[in-house]
Order: structure tokens, then C-alpha cells, then sequence
């Protein structure tokens, strides 16, 4: 009596890798007598033409409803036999992979008789899981080929004519009046000491030029609903004009902003300043300073700000540099814990600030710098002496915070900050433009303060990150994800709180009555949900508790173990 | 029949511990034959009632094997795996099982030196311990519903 | 046209095909070597989250490998380059594996039988592989190759028992190097870096000690897949390490030299430093160094928690040589930056954080994909331009355009691929 599928049993002599060490035969006469098994055959190498044509041969001619290979690792050559399914018109989902070499044949080569019993043991509890196995649905979800990208700086403005000019629409949301973000205020680009204003002109009319762009000054996202393909988004201008629009991926840009050292170093907007507000008294021609003393590391590198602004020593020195072009007698110190000019050109920077005869100090925060309203006293530990240094300027380096309303807007597209206040992305080394939600990408200092170089390094990456979505023209989501039986659902929310993918979320059904829905696309499958489900509503297909608790008794079966 | 021979089930995600064991095998580590091994995606997925399961059916070890901790593939799976097992390991205790019998391990992809010791070093602490309490009272009984399994969600 | 070649298979190569190959571009990947994946796959953790570099490299080199867009050309390099933006006909030399592809399983069986043992240089020569040989254990494409300096059957026509061994029948004496002509858009470079050879340096005793090692050595030795399992076990007599000395910018910063910054040696020291104290308790790092470049993403945390809970020492010094003691223990003789006054320790490893330079067929390359090098000999970009080459159509990515680290070369790839693509627009 066999409500069971008819399952087809394929095991692999690997040449002698498996053969040498396993009595295949063995294990293949063993796997006929296993209930639901109505075809069983060795293969010297499954994974050759020969061995797949084998298995397609048998699925057409013996009807096989399911398959199951005895051979290597799935992590290599699952796909491979999930391929052969398909091509013979059985759902790729109802194959299934029993690892009787890497973790078997190879790991018991002086115990054949104990790897010929683990070997069937496996191939037992491979066929009990195969048989539950379900066909699978891979969904399609069609991309709509737009994208938002939320903050027009120079990093928003490149991201987006990089899209745009590869045939993208893009919506450029922009908070200010205008566009241009942080790159307006500055004065010169470092190393270069190029004018910043040009650049920034050049790039706003490029983007104004553009026909695919559509910019929406003062104006604030209101509302991001939806998922990676789809994005419904809603824009409010400064008059509270809504305008909606659909895009398939977004792109973060909202930059930084640069802390204001109230209260530190005798800070006073006049005589005591920032580096911004240096580089606007540089535009606006008001330097008259013979002795300039640079503290860097101002709310830096201290116990609130434990991190370090990567881009204020560089600063520091283009800075520097530009009142030595203006004033050569001019004076002027920088007073650092560490020069933070990596790479090529950042040292070569330093040293030619050095040539430049700008003189660098080290300070320990131990013993930090003192500014009175005439000197600037600091232990330079290099010399192991107190300086005093009477000053026109004091120019404090501060570093990059992130931007008022980060944190809003992190929550309108739920993506993370970090404790500092950046976003975070899905993974530091090999992911870091990416978010763990699908279809939102980051880029330039609102993720981590940057050198220009690298901002525009990262804006073209999300632009092509952003590019590998919108060039579908539907995202598929694979068939093992999970999914909600809305019957047993009580709508607790345990799922939405444990999936780091925004895949569940709970939508009312009725008054009063939520369950959880999954979304496919966003599902990457890992089962947590399942496991966390309090009344088994969220099956994890393809490892749901029953294919598990299956292969968990076949393991122990009495069969098993002599 | 001789020595006994422990029966330990293994459950290992697919992107660390599953790979650690296959590196083992590409190495040619050897290791006693005593494990055997249950892929899920991430040793999140592992459920009290999987581990019990394997308790009840006669299982004299149970290890959950994954990403280290800040590895998770799936960013914080690993996580639950901690749960899971401090919370089943207390249901031991009341059940009378040796809370030996159950091991938590991170492995990652490229320590298959580490899977390999690991097989070895829990098959000897089983043997140590000697069969399971639960015997092999349970065995044979394969059709029937246990603990693992939720009535009804399966179509 | 709308191909693109990239060159180099690291992971700054594997980044960028995988995201041109997802914008539905066909992409071809040529690598020098048998397997892509690169410096990556060679080193244990990464900072500043200690993942294990295998772990996270190995999905990225299986996607390359199945992706239907992808050709991977392994053992292969570019030697010509003519056309222009749009319009590139390249041609790639494929060297011989002897090994047939489409038959080999990579299951080893030859290389057990092999006789032939030569220095493996994927562990830095710390270890032997075999003539036929698998770069290493996930190497991508899973096929063995023979290396025809040292097969005997391929030197002096005997031996050849690999072909009895292989069932698949894949060993094949009769290949021959193939000429591949590839049309494509547009190029990426990303051919990765060398380390600075320290021999010339005599001060710091790397040929003189043999308990001076490299970092790269280091990261092979601390690798749990690595020659020692990744016990760090000293070269001279397999003792432990428990005291290590890390000497930072051996050959950078230095006008004699390489007078740049290598960029990530500060911080891949204060991991290696992390790790030894993560393998043995007993373990104590010092690291030697003039000025300190932790400005990335989660770095100065990084280094406060490997001062505060793995007790590393940094000692800001300016090391001027390194001798040896009667037990081999190499002994640092720095002049304390905090004291201003000379000192010295024995230690039981020291480690030399040498620069990351150009690989020495870079300068030979960029002639053949015509582009220029810096003054540096790296591949010549602008600030403004940060991807793009001397030559349009041809971009770079990754550490062959300066030291990068890995989320860096990860971006800079992604941005290559994204210029690449533009160049496709009809």
C-alpha cells in the first residue's frame, strides 16, 4: 500500500573515491529493499553526460516522482542533479542529495564494513526526506526598471546619471533647495587642491540635462512601502505636495554632517573654527591668519566618538596647504594623535605638506592641547617638550556625524544604523554597499566618512549594485523559503521580530485578525521563523519539521548501527 | 556485538559546518563512524523537538554544529541555535538525560582539522557516558507521531 | 559590443563579474592561476570582523563558477589588447593543464599517488604539494592541474602514474596551450598585489632568523587549513609562539623603497595579533610601529578591544634591527617613541608587515592591455575617476591601483563593473 512517490535511487562509484571504501553494491541492493524505492542504479561518475542522461532516462521511463543521488556534496553538485530534474520535466525541489563521500567514504577509509553501514544509513534517511520532499514554486516577481536614490550630493548625482545613462529612470530626492550636497560648502579637493565648485556645477547640470533624471528638491520622502522589484514610494515637497512613484531599487545618499565642537577647545565660530567654516571663509576670501594652529581630532577619538573621521587629517592638510598657497610666511601647525594619509596618494600628500613647511605636532589625548585666548599650549611628545604657540586661528578638525533625520529615514526603508548613527550594511567586507533587505543599497559618507575618491568609488557601485536589479525583468525567488499556514497563525509577530530580511510581516485578514505572510522574494530560506513558530504555522519548505523529524528516525532507526 | 558503538546525530548548516566537514573530507581526515549527519540551511533552524526526537528514538549524542558567532550566514541564525540548546539541555535534565549528550559547536568552512576532532572527542565523551538511559526502548516505533513533528502543517 | 573581459579572478575580479554577469552582461574571467579566488583564499580571518576568509570568499567563487553568464578561463593570461572602447578584441593564452575539465572531479586520487613533491605556493612554500595538484582544497574550477616544471612524465617522458590512478580517464599529456580570441566592450584589471620581498632588507633578518617571517607566511601558518593546522608553531623548532613581535612598514614609508603607505598593514597585524591571542590564552603580541592607520569602518573599535581584551601591546618605536638570541629567538631593537630611548625584546616570532606592491608582471601587462602604471607601478587612476584607466574602456579595480582593503577592492569592483556596463549602451 503505497501512498508513497515512486523514488529512483541513484548511487555513485566516484571512481574508486567512494568504491574504494564502500561496498557500493551494497549500499544499492540495500537501497532497493527501502520502502517507496522502485528503481535503483550505480553510476562510475553521476556527475558525468553519461550519469545525467542516466537519470533523465529514468525519470521518463520509470516514472520517478522523486530522485535521490548517493555521491560528493550537495554544495557543489546539487544544482547540477536539480538541473538534470528540470530538464527531464520533474520539479528541480523533488531531488534529493545523500553525501556518502566527503562525509563518508573519504573520512572511514580503514572501516569499509562502518562506512558501507553509515553509507546506507544515509541513503535511508536521504529517501525518508524524499519522499515528503513537495514540489516548489520559484516566483517571479516582474523589476520595475526606476530607481530612487535619496540624497542629491555629488555621490546621489553620479549614482544616478550612472543609471540613468545606462537607460534607468531615476527619482532624485533631494532635502535642500538645491542640489549639491556638502561638496557647495567646500572650497578645494584634496590631493589635487582643485576648486570643489566646478565640479559640483558640472555634475548638477549634467543631471538637469538628463531626461531620465527626475529631481524633487526640498522635498523628503514621506512613505517607502513594498520590496525589492517594487518599491511604492511617496514624496512630500516643502508645500506638503505628495507625488508617487514606483521604483525597483533604492540607493541611500544622504551623506553626513559635521559636528560643531561646542564647548571644546574654546570654540567660538570667530577666532576658534571648524574646517567648514574655514573653507567658507576661503570662498569668501577673508583669510588674513599668519599663524594658524590645526587641532585634529576635536570629539574625536574619545570615549562618546570612539571612531576615527578617516578624512580630517587630509583635510587638515589641504586646508593648510591652501593658506600656505595664499600666505607662504604664513604659519601654520597641525596638532595630531596619528596622520591618517594611507595609500599612495594620501602619504605623498603628507609629505608635501611636510615640504610645504607645515609643521605637525603630536599630542597624546592624555595630554591634550590647551587653547587660551592667545596660545595654544601642547606637549609635543616627539620632542618630549611643552609648546606655546600664540595663534591668529585655531582650526578644530571635527569629525563626520551622521545626518539629522538618519534614523527617521532608516526606519521609513527598515534598514539598520549602527550605534554611531550610520547605516549599516549587510556585511562589512563583502557586502558593503549592500543592505540585508534586497533592493536598497548605500553609498558615500552617510555609511562611513570617506575620502571624495572613495564616495565616487561607491556611488558607481551602487549604481551597479542597484544595476543588477533593475536589469531583470523579474526577480525570482528560490522555491526553499518559508511559508504561513494563516489557519494555525495567531498573528504573534515572533517570525517578523527573528527575520533579518523583512520577509514576514503580519497583514490583517479580517478585523481584529493578523497572521503572518511571507514574502518569497525577500525569504532567504534559513528556517529561523519556522523554528521560533509557536504553533507550527511557518513551514520552512523544503526542510519542514516533518522531511527533518523523517530523517532524524531514519537515522536511528533498529535497522541501524548492528 | 562488542564495543559500543554511540549513535550521534549531527545537524549542520549548509554554509559553515556542513562545509567544515566536507574540507575534512577533502583532507582525508579520518574520524570514528559514529555520527550521523542531518543538513539544514542554518543551525537556527534546529528545534527542541528535533533534538528530542533523536533523544526519544534511542540517540546516545546529539550535536548542533554552525557559523561562529558574527559569521552567521544568514546574519543571527546562530543565535537561535544558542537558544534552542540551552533551552532543550534544561528539558534534558528533567527527562534524565545526561545534558553531555547534547553539544553546541561553531565550525567554520575552513576548519575541517576542527570537525574531524570534534567527531572524535564527542564519540569518545558518548562512549564514556555509555548508551543513552532511553535505551532502545523507543526503536521500531518509526510510524508513529513524535514529538518533532506538527500535526496538520504538512500537505 | 556587449562582453566584457575582466582580469585577475580575486575577489576584486569575482565582484565585478558577478555584478556585470547579474546586469545580463556575458562576462569573461581570465585568471592566472588554476583556481580563482585570489589573496582572499590565503588568508585565515579578516578584520575587522574575523570572519573566516574561506567562509565568506568560497559562495562568491561558486556563484562565478555556475553562473550562466560567466566563462571562467583558469591557467590563463591576456596577451594582447587591440580595438578600442566598445569594440576590444582580446586574446587570451591558455596554458595546459593536462588534465581534461570537463572529466576531472577534482577527487584527488592522483595527487595521493603523485611521487613528485614541490613547494606549495599557496602556503608560501611552507608546505609541498604534489606535480598534479589542486591549488587548493575549494579551488574553483575543481580540477587538477600538472605543473610541467616538475611532472616527470612531462620532463623525462616516465612515471605517469596519475593516469593509471585517474578512473576518469582524465589525464591528458597530449594538451596544448590554446589561443582564445575574445570581443568585448570593455576590460576590467584586477590582477591584486604582491608582497615586498624583506630579503633586502638585512636589518630585519628574514633570510638570517628563521623566526623572521612575513605576514603572509604568518597567515598561513595561523590558517586552520594551513601547514600547521593553524598552530602557530615556530620555523626553527616547532615550538609554540607565545611572545610575537609585529614590525610594521617593513619596506613602506621609506624613501629607499616604497616611499606610500600600504594602507592595511596596521590593521592586518592587530588582527593577526588577535588571532594568536584567540588560539593560545598564553599567547602576548607587541606591535612596532612609527604612525597608525585604523580610519575604516569599525577599526579603531577593532583595536581598543585588541588592546582591552586580547592585552596586545602597541609600542610606538621606530625599530632599527632585528638580531637573534641562542634559542633563535629573534630580538627587536627599537627606539621607544614614548621614552625616546633605545630599547629591546626577545621574542619568540616576529612578524614583518611588508608592502603591498604592484606584482611584477603588472608594468608587462599594462603595456599589453595599454594603459599606464603610477610612479608607484600601479595602475593609474585619478581621484575623480577613481576606476577608470589611462585608457577608455579599460577600468581597474582592487589592489592592483593601490593597496585597498578588502571591502574597498569589493566597491572599487562594483564601481569598475558599473563603468564597464556604460560602455555596452548602444
Amino acid at each position: 500500500m503505497s501512498d508513497r512517490p515512486r523514488v529512483g535511487v541513484f548511487v555513485c562509484h566516484c571512481g574508486s573515491n567512494i568504491a574504494g571504501h564502500v561496498d557500493v553494491a551494497a549500499v544499492a541492493e540495500y537501497a532497493r529493499s527501502l520502502p517507496g524505492v522502485v528503481f535503483v542504479q550505480r553510476n562510475m561518475y553521476t556527475c558525468s553526460d553519461a550519469g545525467l542522461t542516466e537519470i533523465k532516462t529514468a525519470i521518463t521511463d520509470q516514472g520517478l516522482e522523486r530522485v535521490v543521488v548517493a555521491a560528493c556534496t550537495p554544495r557543489t553538485h546539487e544544482p547540477l542533479f536539480r538541473g538534470a530534474c528540470r530538464e527531464a520535466g520533474m520539479n528541480p525541489y523533488l531531488f534529493e542529495f545523500v553525501n556518502i563521500r566527503d562525509q563518508c567514504s573519504w573520512v572511514h577509509m580503514r572501516e569499509p564494513q562502518a562506512a558501507t553501514r553509515k553509507a546506507q544509513d544515509l541513503v535511508r534517511m536521504g529517501v525518508a526526506k524524499a519522499c515528503l520532499l513537495q514540489p516548489l514554486e520559484e516566483q517571479e516577481v516582474p523589476v520595475e526598471p526606476a530607481a530612487l536614490v535619496v540624497g542629491g550630493g555629488m555621490i546621489g548625482m553620479t549614482a544616478a546619471l550612472n543609471l540613468a545613462n545606462r537607460g534607468f529612470d531615476v527619482k532624485l530626492v533631494e532635502r535642500e533647495p538645491e542640489l549639491g550636497g556638502l561638496l557647495l560648502r567646500l572650497d578645494k579637493l584634496y590631493p589635487t587642491q582643485d576648486d570643489a565648485l566646478p565640479l559640483v556645477e558640472a555634475r548638477i547640470a549634467e543631471v538637469r540635462r538628463n531626461p531620465r533624471i527626475e529631481g524633487f528638491t526640498d522635498s523628503m520622502l514621506n512613505e517607502v512601502k513594498g520590496f525589492v522589484g517594487n518599491y511604492e514610494v511617496v514624496v512630500k515637497d516643502h508645500e506638503g505636495r505628495l507625488s508617487s512613484f514606483t521604483v525597483g531599487a533604492i540607493i541611500v545618499a544622504t551623506g553626513a554632517r559635521v559636528f560643531i565642537p561646542e564647548g571644546l577647545y574654546g570654540y567660538d565660530g570667530q577666532r576658534v573654527i571648524t574646517q567648514l567654516e574655514l573653507e567658507k571663509r576661503f570662498k569668501e576670501r577673508e583669510i588674513d591668519a599668519d599663524r594658524v594652529v590645526m587641532i585634529q581630532c576635536v570629539g574625536a577619538r574619545i570615549p562618546e566618538r570612539p571612531y576615527c573621521s578617516r578624512i580630517c587629517c587630509t583635510t587638515a592638510i589641504k586646508n593648510a596647504l591652501e593658506i600656505k598657497a595664499h600666505r607662504p610666511s604664513a604659519e601654520v601647525y597641525i596638532l595630531y594623535r596619528d596622520t591618517e594619509t594611507q595609500g599612495t596618494r594620501y602619504e605623498a600628500y603628507y609629505t608635501r605638506a611636510r615640504e610645504a613647511g607645515i609643521q605637525f605636532i603630536r599630542y597624546s589625548p592624555e595630554r591634550p592641547p590647551e587653547v587660551s585666548a592667545k596660545r595654544v599650549v601642547v606637549y609635543d611628545e616627539l620632542l618630549g617638550a611643552k609648546l606655546g604657540i600664540p595663534y591668529d586661528l585655531v582650526v578644530l578638525s571635527t569629525p563626520l556625524v551622521a545626518c539629522d533625520g538618519a534614523s527617521e529615514l532608516a526606519q521609513m526603508l527598515k534598514v539598520p544604523v549602527d550605534e554611531h548613527g550610520f547605516f549599516l550594511e549587510a556585511h562589512v567586507k563583502l557586502r558593503p554597499l549592500d543592505f540585508a533587505t534586497d533592493g536598497v543599497f548605500v553609498a558615500g559618507t552617510a555609511r562611513w566618512p570617506s575620502h571624495l575618491e572613495e564616495t565616487i568609488t561607491q556611488a558607481y557601485g551602487a549604481a551597479a549594485r542597484a544595476a543588477t536589479i533593475l536589469s531583470k525583468d523579474h526577480v525570482t525567488s528560490s522555491g526553499v523559503v518559508a511559508w504561513v499556514n494563516e489557519y494555525l497563525c495567531r498573528g504573534c509577530g515572533a517570525c517578523v521580530e527573528v527575520c533579518e530580511f523583512g520577509a514576514s510581516s503580519l497583514v490583517q485578514v479580517s478585523p481584529g485578525v493578523e497572521v503572518a505572510r511571507v514574502n518569497p522574494v525577500m525569504c532567504k530560506g534559513c528556517g529561523a521563523c519556522a523554528s521560533v513558530c509557536p504553533t507550527g504555522a511557518m513551514t520552512a519548505m523544503h526542510f519542514t519539521d516533518a522531511q527533518v523529524t523523517a530523517m532524524v528516525r531514519a537515522a536511528l532507526s533498529s535497522e541501524s548501527m548492528s | 556485538m562488542g564495543e559500543f558503538q554511540p549513535r550521534i546525530v549531527v545537524f549542520a548548516c549548509n554554509w559553515c559546518s556542513y562545509a567544515g566537514a566536507d574540507l575534512a573530507g577533502a583532507s582525508r581526515m579520518q574520524y570514528p563512524p559514529t555520527t550521523r549527519v542531518i543538513r539544514v540551511m542554518c543551525s537556527g533552524r534546529v528545534t527542541p523537538g528535533f533534538i528530542l526526537e533523536a533523544f526519544r528514538l534511542g540517540a546516545d549524542g546529539v550535536l548542533v554544529t554552525g557559523c561562529h558567532p558574527g559569521d552567521c550566514h544568514y546574519i543571527s541564525g546562530n543565535q537561535n541555535a544558542v537558544a534552542t540548546v540551552e533551552k532543550t539541555a534544561q528539558l534534558l535534565r528533567l527527562l534524565g538525560i545526561e545534558t553531555g549528550r547534547l553539544r553546541l559547536e561553531w565550525i567554520s568552512a575552513a576548519e575541517g582539522a576542527r570537525f574531524a576532532r570534534i567527531m572524535t572527542e564527542f564519540t569518545d565523551q558518548i562512549r564514556a557516558l555509555g548508551q543513552s538511559p532511553l535505551g532502545n526502548s523507543h526503536r521500531g516505533e518509526l510510524d508513529t507521531v513524535g514529538i518533532g513533528e506538527h500535526i496538520g502543517c504538512e500537505t | 559590443m556587449r562582453d566584457v573581459l575582466v582580469v585577475g579572478g580575486g575577489i576584486a575580479g569575482i565582484q565585478a563579474s558577478l555584478d556585470l554577469a547579474e546586469m545580463g552582461i556575458q562576462v569573461h574571467l581570465v585568471e592566472r592561476l588554476p583556481s580563482i579566488g585570489g589573496r582572499m583564499a590565503q588568508l585565515d580571518k579578516t578584520f575587522p570582523t574575523n570572519d573566516c576568509s574561506t567562509c565568506i570568499l568560497s559562495p562568491k567563487m561558486n556563484d562565478c563558477a555556475r553562473h550562466p553568464n560567466i566563462t571562467l578561463h583558469t591557467y590563463a593570461e591576456v596577451t594582447a589588447l587591440a580595438g578600442s572602447a566598445g569594440d576590444f578584441t582580446a586574446t587570451v593564452h591558455e596554458h595546459p593543464r593536462y588534465v581534461d575539465e570537463a572529466k576531472c572531479t577534482g577527487c584527488g586520487e592522483c595527487a595521493q599517488k603523485c611521487p613528485t613533491k614541490v613547494p606549495d605556493a599557496f602556503d608560501m612554500g611552507l608546505r609541498q604539494r604534489k606535480a598534479i595538484y589542486l591549488y587548493f582544497p575549494q579551488a574553483i574550477p575543481q580540477v587538477m592541474t600538472i605543473d610541467p616544471d616538475h611532472c616527470i612524465y612531462l620532463q623525462r617522458g616516465k612515471c605517469g602514474v596519475c593516469i593509471k590512478t585517474c578512473q576518469a580517464e582524465a589525464i591528458d599529456f597530449e594538451q596544448t596551450a590554446r589561443e582564445v580570441t575574445l570581443r568585448v566592450g570593455a576590460v576590467v584589471v584586477s590582477v591584486g598585489f604582491d608582497f615586498f620581498d624583506p630579503r633586502g632588507l638585512t636589518q630585519f633578518g628574514y633570510e638570517r632568523c628563521p623566526n623572521v617571517i612575513t605576514a603572509l607566511e604568518y597567515e598561513r601558518l595561523i590558517s586552520a587549513s594551513g601547514p600547521t593546522g593553524g598552530h602557530l608553531l615556530r620555523p626553527s623548532d616547532g615550538q609554540p609562539a607565545r611572545q610575537i613581535g609585529f614590525i610594521q612598514c617593513v619596506g613602506s614609508r621609506d624613501v629607499r623603497y616604497q616611499a606610500f603607505c600600504s594602507s592595511v598593514c596596521c590593521m592586518h597585524s592587530s588582527k593577526q595579533a588577535v588571532l594568536a591571542c584567540e588560539h593560545d590564552p598564553e599567547a602576548t603580541s607587541y606591535v612596532f610601529y612609527a604612525d597608525f592607520r585604523a580610519s575604516g569602518k569599525g577599526f579603531r573599535e577593532y583595536v581598543a578591544r585588541a588592546e582591552r581584551e586580547y592585552g596586545v601591546h602597541y609600542v610606538r618605536s621606530r625599530v632599527a634591527r632585528v638580531t637573534e638570541d641562542e634559542a633563535n629567538n629573534p630580538v627587536i631593537h627599537y627606539e621607544d617613541a614614548d621614552t625616546s630611548r633605545p630599547a629591546r625584546r626577545a621574542v619568540d616570532l616576529a612578524v614583518l608587515a611588508t608592502s603591498l606592491i604592484p606584482r611584477p608582471d603588472t608594468a608587462r601587462l599594462a603595456q599589453v592591455l595599454g594603459i599606464e602604471v603610477d610612479s608607484n607601478g600601479f595602475v593609474k587612476t585619478e581621484p575623480l575617476t577613481p576606476v577608470d584607466t589611462t585608457r577608455p574602456g579599460v577600468f581597474a579595480a582592487g589592489c592592483c591601483r593601490g593597496p585597498s582593503d578588502i571591502p574597498e577592492s569589493v566597491v572599487q569592483a562594483s564601481a569598475a563593473a558599473a563603468r564597464a556596463a556604460s560602455w555596452l549602451v548602444d
